[in-house]
């Protein structure tokens, strides 16, 4: 083997397995239509009927984490390898949830009228983080909409923040979820 | 004078198999079989001489009651990984 084979080898090994990392984007989907859901179904009931035991809508937030629980064990079950960035990646969406959390119990301790957001500066954090860390343009716009977002509530009354909510979630999880289910089913496809 | 290639990283299965390692945290044995398209007794040996040159971590355990073996690289192994690199750099500027 000579030294350009050897460099050579080196580029097409980091390449293989740089590539290989595909996220399912099922996390991101499932999010994505919980949060889009629950924030229109809320807007669609303040606007027409106003009844407020249909806001119990957002139970369905607590619910998901048990499909997302069990994405995540099946996800890693799958994996044959276990890169850096999953690891970062992971430590920044466990702070978000449990950030979520925590606001979720402020919010609900102390009144405030901004609630949307300082919800919508949070949903940016880990959505421009993902973005950036793996090159995905569709989550660093994601993330930048859930700021813009998060300013453009200040200035619309409720329910409308509701609306900013759901354009959130969709912008920022629901279509780059839809782009990376693709990505992934057409890598699939092609291994197959 | 360029210092000579280290022969363990020197050979394209042990050098690609380090190469995917430097670039993942941990990597299962088929995974690495996958990407080397190395039959499997070859690759077992040339992991082997890698864990004993103490450039790799291999741990074997059992996954849905088949046995899985999981190789991670050690800093020793970035370290002669990284010098391979450099002594390959300059052997090629030398060359030209």
């Amino acid at each position: 083997m000579t030294g350009q084979e050897s460099l050579e080898l080196i580029a097409r090994m980091i390449h293989k397995a740089k590539r290989d990392y595909l996220d399912s984007g099922l996390s991101a989907l499932l999010w994505g239509t919980v949060i889009s859901f629950c924030s229109l179904v809320s807007f669609i009931n303040q606007v027409t009927v106003k009844i407020d035991a249909i806001n119990v809508v957002w139970v369905l937030t607590f619910i998901a984490v048990v499909p997302q629980i069990l994405i995540a064990i099946r996800e890693k079950r799958a994996r044959k390898y276990k890169t850096y960035e999953e690891d970062h990646m992971g430590g920044i969406w466990i702070s978000f949830a449990i950030a979520v959390f925590l606001l979720n119990f402020i919010f609900w301790r102390y009144e405030y009228t901004g609630e949307p957001a300082v919800y919508l500066m949070l949903y940016g954090v880990p959505t421009f983080a993902t973005g950036y860390s793996r090159r995905f343009p569709p989550m660093l716009i994601g993330g930048i909409a859930c700021w813009a977002l998060a300013v453009l509530s200040l200035f619309c009354g409720y329910p409308y923040t509701l609306l900013c909510i759901t354009a959130a979630a969709l912008i920022a999880w629901f279509i780059p979820g839809l782009i990376l289910r693709k990505r992934y089913l057409k890598a699939k496809e092609t291994h197959v | 004078m360029f210092k000579d290639l280290n022969p363990i990283l020197h050979s394209q299965l042990r050098l690609a198999v380090i190469s995917i390692l430097i670039s993942v945290q941990e990597a299962e044995f088929t995974y690495l079989r996958e990407k080397t398209d190395a039959s499997a007794g070859n690759l077992s040996v040339q992991i082997n001489k890698l864990k004993e040159a103490g450039y790799i971590d291999v741990t074997k355990s059992f996954k849905d009651n088949y046995p899985q073996t999981i190789c991670k690289i050690t800093p020793q192994g970035i370290q002669a990984f990284e010098e391979y690199v450099r002594d390959l750099q300059a052997y090629l500027n030398i060359k030209k």
